[in-house]
């Protein structure tokens, strides 16, 4: 594991800040918010070993599989998983967004929601898969058409908590360091490398 | 790091040179133990288990009878926390002499089997947060265990037990509740796989509780106010999960104060259900809000915050954090030390063992052995009365696999884990009465059927995966009916009464009267099976040494003897 934690990322990503994230329009947009340190920080690696890129390449790959738009933004203000899911949401067009952690913890949101009662949650970050990350893309890209998916499917490993917890802590004390409080979200341009 | 030239190295099937191994290291790694994550400690964030170097010095400023200053900062500075620890748990009175006291010297008062435990408590009465640590620091697991051992409010131990399926399904959790019964569980506990079950999940620990045996109280683990509403109509008769945290921005996470929590636990009390709160050590740190505490000074202010409340219990024993101090050096240490902060405080203490914490046997039981063998109010709160892949609290440390090992620990010491054997006859009979009950109650309320198959199931299930499935979509739409209707405790009551379920529906109506006597919301109340209140006013822990306090003994050390398993000279 820690060998794994300690090498480069498989896939890689330059993100490139264009400004204050702005309220979008258009209602076929899903919002990818990410939290302050996910992409080109922690080792650009979830907690489970996922490279960051790979993650976002699955989330947009699953929007795009129903024609919806894939609008990435960064939220500065919390490492707060619900924080950043509901902020995306306001910014979103569709008013759904999906948001995530460094460690991989993802959610679905909606901005008519109170922001602690998301509408999918996926708290077992290491039990998630690049193909699960794929579906999460795809039923918030269902629910932005105004759809009503099936849940995604979820694994739940009673062990997950011995192997992971105390890690999985780490992970998001070091991600409060790079918060940045009182500062807005900013709108991301996304290019892949391998 | 190795020179790839060197003579050590050698080469994989994949010609790839790797390191040397030494095959012992090899084995190690594949063992239990090393699928647990460990961590090292980082004080600055407060992952440490005890003593940080940023947890404050132990101090007190009192003027005019009030406090002024407490542990280093001012009355002005104080967060909600401090606030009301100050203001609710702390007598003044008596605070300027206590803390004058030695830590170490407070500390051998707690082991020492000829100072009384009301002299203990006097003198917790007065003293700060940080003075609390201080104590508990001199203190290595063996003392803290003879501190448990005196200091725990109920002279009998006993323990709490999980009942929940992944699938929600009723007549099994009917029939697992009434096997828990047998077992003497004193408190059984169920949550939900989906929300829209928590009231047929109420249901099936109530019915099925009462059918196992009189008297063992049951509690539906969901959102706060869906829980208070259980509780209110008499469909569950205790509650547990109000939780509390140990600093300021903890709380706001969860958009809570100490005084809506307050609230939520009067609102139990003013209508006789017994309810205590929950906290642990690891879970400031988790929500990044620990300010570089460490974990067990945190917990000592929730601990305090619950003696301030005024509730009569607290479960901790880091309960849904266990992964966070487990990982850290010394945790298990931290997790005991708040089991007995709790008890010196005169709260019940339900002590945790109560969520998967490790891969390894050993680990799993040395844990667990730090509140079994000195006894507690609830050594576990609670064991997985079904196999942990059912366990919807994300799985125990123990699970129902494991209750003759546990029971043979029992058999072996001496000592009460709060359980007893039981015959496999026994288990179906009950298992199956309780399905049936179930079935019958549920259509005397017009609820979706409960087939002939199922209860056949549930009789011989050894978890959800033996059960065929229910239409969860008729199901959850007649739960919610249910809840909208106003059915209470009294028309579960009427429905077994009607359909020849005299003794059960008897044991429901005792429960109802509980309420109204309110003697179960004592400190540390549990029932026996004739519904008398074993309490720490009635029971109380008198332990002082060899001779004193509880001891396993008569009928209950009997059973617990004759086991199954053993052979007799009449058998060979």
């Amino acid at each position: 594991m820690s060998e794994q934690l300690a090498s480069p990322p498989a896939v890689e990503m330059t993100l490139t800040e264009r400004g204050p994230a702005k309220t979008g329009t258009a209602p076929d947009e899903v919002v990818i918010a990410i939290s302050p340190a996910f992409g080109d920080q922690m080792k650009r690696k979830t907690l489970h070993g996922l490279a960051h890129a790979a993650v976002i390449r699955e989330f947009c790959a699953g929007i795009e599989e129903e024609q919806v738009k894939a609008r990435i933004v960064r939220v500065w203000r919390s490492a707060d998983l619900a924080a950043i899911g509901f902020d995306g949401a306001k910014l979103s067009g569709s008013g759904i967004s999906v948001a995530i952690q460094s460690r991989g913890t993802a959610l679905i949101h909606q901005r008519d929601l109170v922001p602690l009662a998301p509408m999918e949650l996926f708290p077992q970050a290491p039990s998630l898969a690049l193909s699960t990350f794929r579906h999460i893309g795809k039923n918030a890209a269902k629910y932005a058409k105004g759809d009503s998916p099936s849940p995604v499917p979820q694994v739940n490993d009673p062990m997950a908590r011995p192997k992971w917890q105390a890690i999985a802590s780490i992970y998001h004390i070091r991600e409060t360091q790079f918060v940045r409080q009182g500062e807005k979200a900013v709108e991301l341009d996304v290019e892949f490398h391998t | 790091m190795l020179d790839k030239t060197d003579n050590t190295t050698q080469s994989t099937a994949g010609d790839q040179p790797a390191t040397k191994r030494h095959k012992r290291f090899e084995a190690l790694e594949k063992r239990d133990v090393n699928q647990d994550g460990f961590v090292k400690e980082w004080p600055e964030v407060g992952l440490i288990a005890m003593g940080s170097p940023n947890d404050p010095a132990p101090a007190i400023r009192i003027e005019n009878g009030e406090i002024v200053g407490m542990d280093g900062v001012d009355r002005a500075d104080f967060d909600l926390v401090d606030e009301f620890v100050a203001r609710t748990a702390i007598d003044a009175s008596v605070a300027e002499q206590m803390m004058a006291m030695d830590a170490t010297e407070i500390a051998r008062k707690i082991v020492d089997i000829n100072v009384s435990r009301a002299e203990v408590q006097k003198i917790f009465t007065g003293l700060t947060p940080a003075k609390i640590a201080a104590v508990m620091d001199e203190m290595n697991v063996v003392e803290m265990m003879m501190g448990l051992q005196k200091m725990r409010a109920r002279r009998t131990p006993s323990t709490q037990g999980h009942v929940t399926n992944v699938k929600d399904n009723p007549v099994l959790m009917a029939a697992d509740a009434a096997e828990a019964g047998l077992y003497d569980y004193s408190e059984i506990e169920t949550t939900v796989g989906m929300i829209r079950y928590a009231p047929f999940n109420a249901l099936a620990l109530l019915v099925g509780g009462q059918t196992g045996r009189g008297g063992i109280i049951s509690q539906d683990a969901v959102e706060e106010a869906m829980e208070l509403q259980l509780g209110l109509r008499g469909l569950t008769t205790y509650a547990e999960t109000v939780s509390v945290y140990g600093t300021e921005d903890a709380f706001r996470d969860g958009d809570d104060t100490p005084w809506s929590k307050a609230l939520l636990a009067s609102a139990y009390a003013s209508r006789g259900i017994k309810m205590r709160f929950t906290s642990g050590t690891g879970a400031e740190v988790q929500m990044a809000s620990a300010q570089g505490k460490s974990m067990l000074y945190l917990e000592i202010k929730c601990v305090m915050l619950s003696k301030g409340v005024g509730v009569q219990g607290l479960q901790n024993g880091s309960i849904s954090c266990i992964g966070v101090p487990a990982s850290v050096p010394g945790g298990i240490r931290a997790v005991l030390a708040e089991n007995l902060v709790t008890t010196c405080l005169d709260l019940e203490v339900a002590s945790g063992n109560d969520q998967s914490f490790s891969h390894s046997p050993f680990r799993r039981t040395a844990r667990t052995l730090m509140q079994m063998l000195p006894g507690t109010d609830l050594i576990f709160s609670g064991y997985a009365t079904v196999p942990n892949y059912d366990d919807m609290f994300a799985g125990s440390n123990f699970d129902c696999d494991d209750n003759d090992d546990y029971l043979m620990i029992s058999r072996d010491l001496k000592v009460d884990g709060g359980i007893v054997p039981v015959s496999e006859s026994d288990a179906i009979a009950a298992r199956n009465k309780a399905a049936r009950a179930l079935q019958a109650v549920f259509e005397e309320l017009g609820l979706p059927r409960i087939t002939d198959e199922e209860i056949e199931a549930a009789t011989y299930a050894h978890g959800s995966k033996d059960m065929p499935d229910r239409d969860t979509v008729q199901d959850t739409k007649a739960a919610t009916k249910m809840m909208e209707d106003g059915i209470t405790g009294m028309d579960v009551v009427k429905a077994l009464g009607r359909r020849g379920f005299t003794d059960v529906a008897s044991n429901v109506l005792e429960m109802q009267k509980q309420r109204v006597s309110g003697d179960y919301l004592h400190t540390s109340a549990i029932l026996s099976r004739d519904f008398k209140t074993i309490a720490a006013v009635n029971d109380l822990n008198d332990y002082q040494g060899p001779g004193t306090g509880y001891r396993l003994d008569g009928e209950r050390w009997q059973k617990i003897s004759d086991v199954r398993q053993a052979l007799g000279p009449e058998d060979i």
